[in-house]
């Protein structure tokens, strides 16, 4: 778990009848990354030529991911293809496949079209609606808001017969001719367009007979009818569109199963093609190359032996030898699942190099217990988890929210911490319902820590908090001790500025700094103690420029060297010593007093909940109730962000920086499963 | 008075946040191989436009998304207004004035069209943005005009009222809006290079330097017009082009304008100054549309690279804004190039050559 997975490289040569055979066995075994044969040095293997496919992957990938495209908008998420999948699958026939999208497609489009002709209609209803919301309709004994009103209303009569033809006309323009009934062959209607269109409009009427009339007394109650004339042609035309668009969705709904048939054999033809693109073929044989957990090297030799009867060679090779360089290693994760949202912050940062210590199990209780020394209130705690409970809840199905899952488990996490924190301080809710189990931390804020307590101040606060630093700088040390030990890079274990003489200036500056705090006034510390604590390491460190000149002069030859010696490269390796130096001493000064943040935030914390019951109990009933509601919403949303990302911020500059490169490329095999 | 750090370090962080989920080229070459116009729509789903997609879907109406698009874009400008210094804010407003402009435009033309042009109802009319930008301009009663003093009434107050009054005559007359558009762009350019001068230092130099690359682009896109479709001689074009501009000044505009060997003419700029963008020269042009198409082309690259430097130097000037502005604006116009070439059904070729 410290460590990431062991891998192994496998070399395969199996015959070219069995290459369909093994691939499906490689995609069902899903635990090979395939490496690209051709960066192999050999000029055998380079006379192997690329396996030709009698089908494009990219296409294979579009019409795929078309497919995907369609269902996503019904909200249909195909699920990745099994075991079943991959041994009953059909051959892919491009042109059919893409002739029933585009049959779809085509089916959609119509729809569309029909779409746009009612959007149009109830574009010009709805300029007509804020004509009248605007200035009012304009009838005679409507008095209109202002001069502005760009409608024009009239009434009139055509013949009967007339009516498509007016309304046909009338169709490009907005306008709203409102039928007032029949009377001897003849149509009355009341007519709303906009008068910018009065020219045209007017040789519409004319040329369907109109003749203008004055509204009727029977019928003056037809104005007050025209706004919901206007509002209900919307709604009709409105649930005409929704009518509409559902179709597009049942059109694919109705397809689903065929669709979805159809998208897991072009998944699985993708899949196959990808793994048979590191393929290498001769006449007669295919070879290929890749990485997988040593765990898995039995099962998959097998596999691979059973897929082709026998007939196959197999090579492995263990990484870290002079062919295979460790950082060309893909990396696998090998933590609980639990771990995953750590998991997700170290990649969020990088991926460790093969070989060296995966922080993943360091960051998990290193991230909780920040989080929890600044946010420590078991009933605010509560309330975290649940909420992440319902963000897992939420997320859990979704695939392509895989992020929000994961950030929701954390603030489970978080939530758990808290309580764990609030507990020890006794605090819940801002409020000491219970005894602490730890030390009081309301108590020493404000200023009433109990007598004799071992913490007692706010600056005992901050000298835990120091502590604590330190423990996850020295942490850190050590890792990057483990990783150059494991890597055998000797003069970084000893010269890094997080090596062994890095550390030991730390550790010795700590002594000393905390010797000068604790000593009595004239108890002054021994010179020789000051020299082995860091004169020591810091004239050690002034080796390391020579080191690295003279080793380079003995590997490359001296004509190769850039400067041959002469007195100013000794001021150039003293100027390079002092600036190390300045680093080293300033850095880890910064990385220390860094963690006071730690303090610092659980004091805020602490602080806000003070300053929201000083405010509620300066009024009473329900608005101090409100008070505290709000002031504890406010602190966990507000408070549980700013823990959250400080808590992140310290593993990444003062405890990642000291070990951890994240030069590393994360294992990612071809599988049924993959992304 | 505020330091350079604490005016941009808030908006730099947020504007590199939001510069991380501009779509990427790929992306967009992604969308051209697209079959189908629903097909693209659907492959946004995941980006911030999955409104355009809710809108398509429901109404079919890819201007009514299209519009939209173009008020998140101003909803933008508006927002950033009020994370930016006081300093900057008057610079932001000069930016916002494109819009208003842009929407004013549209509006004479669908005017210009019914009332001078007597052509039939414009559906346009439905596509244009009635709520105010900076002016309360009463936008309902332009479309629906007779006249220009009408339009120009309304105007009153604003810096339009007097463009619209001076070329109303030669619009009728001519027969074409393009006089008043010129103008509308002038106001506009000399608007932003006032306030970019208002600016500290520094941050006036940055602003004039991409402000003047802009220009060049626009005075081109203007020669290629007047040239090869107005037929408009030299110095006529030469009293339309916009001042200000970076890399094209009236000198080498004639030159342009008159020459056959292109390439010779602009190298000196681009040698000196865009090394990078050499290779582009030896392109071999036919026409003299080509040649200045030519031109187009390095201009913009010229103001990618403007925009790469600014990404990598001082993170802390106005150049940060600028930079998100002409990204996102790029963004926007990229997805309108392809959603509207896949309505018309456009082949990809000729989608991938508007990029």
């Amino acid at each position: 778990m410290i460590f990431t997975t062991e891998m192994i490289q496998l070399f395969a040569v199996v015959l070219g009848r069995d290459s369909e055979r093994v691939s499906e066995m490689l995609l069902s075994e899903g635990v090979v990354q395939f490496a690209n044969i051709g960066e192999i040095d050999n000029q055998e293997i380079n006379k192997f030529s690329a396996v030709n496919s009698n089908i494009s992957v990219s296409e294979v990938t579009n019409l795929r991911e078309r497919i995907e495209g369609l269902l996503h908008t019904v909200n249909i998420i195909p699920k990745a293809p099994t075991e079943t999948n991959l041994t009953t699958r059909g051959s892919v026939v491009i042109e059919k496949e893409k002739k029933l999208l585009d049959r779809i497609d085509g089916e959609r489009e119509s729809i569309r079209e029909r779409q746009r002709t009612i959007q149009q209609e109830i574009l010009k209803l709805e300029d007509i609606s804020r004509q009248v919301d605007l200035y009012g309709l304009g009838l005679s004994d409507v008095p209109l808001k202002t001069q502005h009103s760009f409608l024009q209303v009239q009434t009139g009569r055509i013949p009967a017969s007339n009516a498509t033809k007016l309304e046909e006309g009338l169709a490009d323009y907005p306008s709203l001719p409102v039928s007032l009934g029949k009377q001897d062959d003849l149509a009355h209607y009341l007519l709303i367009s906009m008068k910018r269109d009065s020219e045209s409009i007017n040789k519409i009427l004319s040329h369907s007979g109109w003749t203008k009339i004055k509204l009727p007394n029977e019928l003056k109650s037809v104005k007050e009818d025209v706004f919901k004339e206007i509002s209900a042609k919307h709604e009709t035309l409105t649930a005409e569109q929704k009518k509409l668009e559902k179709r597009v969705n049942d059109l694919i709904k109705n397809q689903e199963k065929e669709l979805i048939d159809v998208w897991v054999n072009l998944r699985v033809t993708e899949l196959l093609s990808r793994i048979k693109n590191n393929f290498k073929s001769s006449s007669r044989t295919v070879i290929f190359t890749g990485w997988l957990p040593s765990a898995k090297k039995d099962k998959l030799s097998e596999s691979i032996k059973k897929a082709c009867n026998d007939r196959c060679y197999l090579e492995w090779r263990h990484p870290g030898g002079k062919e295979i360089a460790d950082n060309e290693v893909p990396v696998k994760f090998n933590n609980p699942k639990s771990f995953a949202p750590f998991e997700m912050l170290v990649s969020n940062f990088g991926i460790p190099q093969y070989k060296t210590i995966d922080p993943t199990p360091f960051v998990m209780p290193l991230y909780l217990a920040m989080f929890g020394l600044m946010f420590a209130d078991a009933g605010q705690g509560i309330i975290l988890l649940i909420a992440g409970i319902f963000g897992m809840k939420s997320f859990r199905d979704i695939p392509e929210k895989k992020g929000y899952f994961k950030l929701s488990w954390l603030i489970v996490w978080c939530g758990v911490s808290s309580i764990i924190f609030g507990i020890l301080f006794g605090s819940y809710f801002g409020k000491a319902l219970f005894k602490p189990l730890w030390f009081d931390y309301h108590g020493v804020v404000t200023g009433h820590a109990h007598e004799g307590a071992r913490i007692s101040s706010v600056l005992d606060i901050m000298v835990l908090a120091l502590y604590f630093g330190i423990l996850v700088i020295f942490v850190g040390l050590i890792f990057n001790w483990i990783n150059l030990f494991r890597t055998h890079r000797w003069v970084d274990f000893l010269f890094d500025k997080a090596g062994i003489l890095g550390g030991w200036i730390y550790a010795g500056g700590i002594y000393l700094a905390f010797s000068v705090l604790k000593s009595n006034p004239g108890n002054s510390i021994s010179a020789n103690k000051i020299f082995l604590l860091v004169g020591l390491p810091v004239c050690l460190l002034f080796l390391k420029e020579p080191y690295h000149y003279f080793s380079h002069i003995k590997s490359s030859g001296r004509e190769h060297t850039e400067k041959s010696f002469n007195p100013f490269i000794i001021l150039t390796w003293l100027m390079q010593w002092t600036v190390e130096l300045l680093e080293i001493f300033s850095g880890y000064l910064a990385n220390t007093l860094s963690f006071i943040r730690v303090a610092g935030l659980g004091i805020a914390h602490v602080s806000l909940m003070i300053a929201f019951f000083s405010m509620a109990e300066m009024t009473s009933g329900i608005f101090s109730i409100i008070i505290l509601i709000l002031g504890n919403t406010l602190v966990i949303c507000l408070e549980g962000l700013s823990a959250g990302v400080q808590a992140l911020r310290l593993n990444y500059y003062e405890f990642f920086t000291k070990f951890f490169h994240g030069t590393g490329k994360l294992y990612t095999p071809i599988s049924l499963n993959s992304d | 008075m505020a330091g350079a750090l604490s005016k941009y370090a808030f908006i730099n962080a947020k504007l590199r946040g939001r510069i991380s989920k501009i779509l990427a080229d790929e992306t967009f070459e992604k969308f051209a191989k697209a079959p189908s116009l629903d097909s693209v729509l659907d492959s946004l789903r995941d980006t911030d436009f999955v409104e355009l997609q809710e809108i398509y879907s429901a109404t079919g109406d890819l201007k009514k998304g299209e519009l939209e698009l173009l008020k998140k874009e101003i909803a933008l400008y508006i927002d950033i207004k009020r994370y930016v210094h006081k300093d900057s804010i008057e610079f932001i407003n000069a930016l916002l004035y494109q819009f208003e402009i842009e929407n004013l435009k549209n509006a004479i033309r669908i005017f210009f069209d019914r009332k001078i042009r007597n052509h039939p109802a414009d559906p346009n009319i439905h596509y244009i943005l009635y709520e105010p930008i900076i002016h309360n301009i009463p936008i309902d009663i332009i479309v629906n005009a007779n006249n220009f003093d009408e339009i120009s009434g309304v105007c009153i107050g604003t810096p339009y009222e007097t463009i619209i009054k001076k070329y109303s005559e030669t619009v009728i007359s001519q027969g074409t809006l393009f006089r008043m558009e010129v103008a509308f762009d002038h106001f506009y350019y000399g608007n932003l290079i006032e306030a970019a001068k208002k600016l500290k230092h520094k941050d006036a130099e940055i602003v004039l330097r991409i402000s003047g690359v802009e220009i060049d682009l626009q005075n081109i896109d203007w020669l290629i017009r007047l040239k090869n479709f107005y037929k408009m001689p030299l110095e006529a074009v030469l009293t339309m082009l916009i001042p200000g501009g970076f890399n094209l000044n009236k000198a080498l505009v004639s030159e342009l304008y008159k020459a056959q060997n292109v390439s010779g003419i602009i190298q000196n700029f681009v040698q000196g100054k865009y090394p990078g963008l050499t290779a582009l020269l030896t392109s071999q042009t036919g026409d003299s549309q080509s040649r200045l198409l030519l031109i187009h082309r390095i201009l913009e690259e010229i103001m990618k690279q403007e925009v790469k430097r600014i990404l990598a130097g001082d993170p802390f000037n106005i150049g940060i804004i600028l930079a998100y502005f002409i990204l996102k604006r790029n963004e926007l116009k990229k997805i309108r190039a392809i959603l509207n070439a896949k309505q018309y059904n456009l082949s990809q070729q000729r989608i991938e050559s508007m990029l």
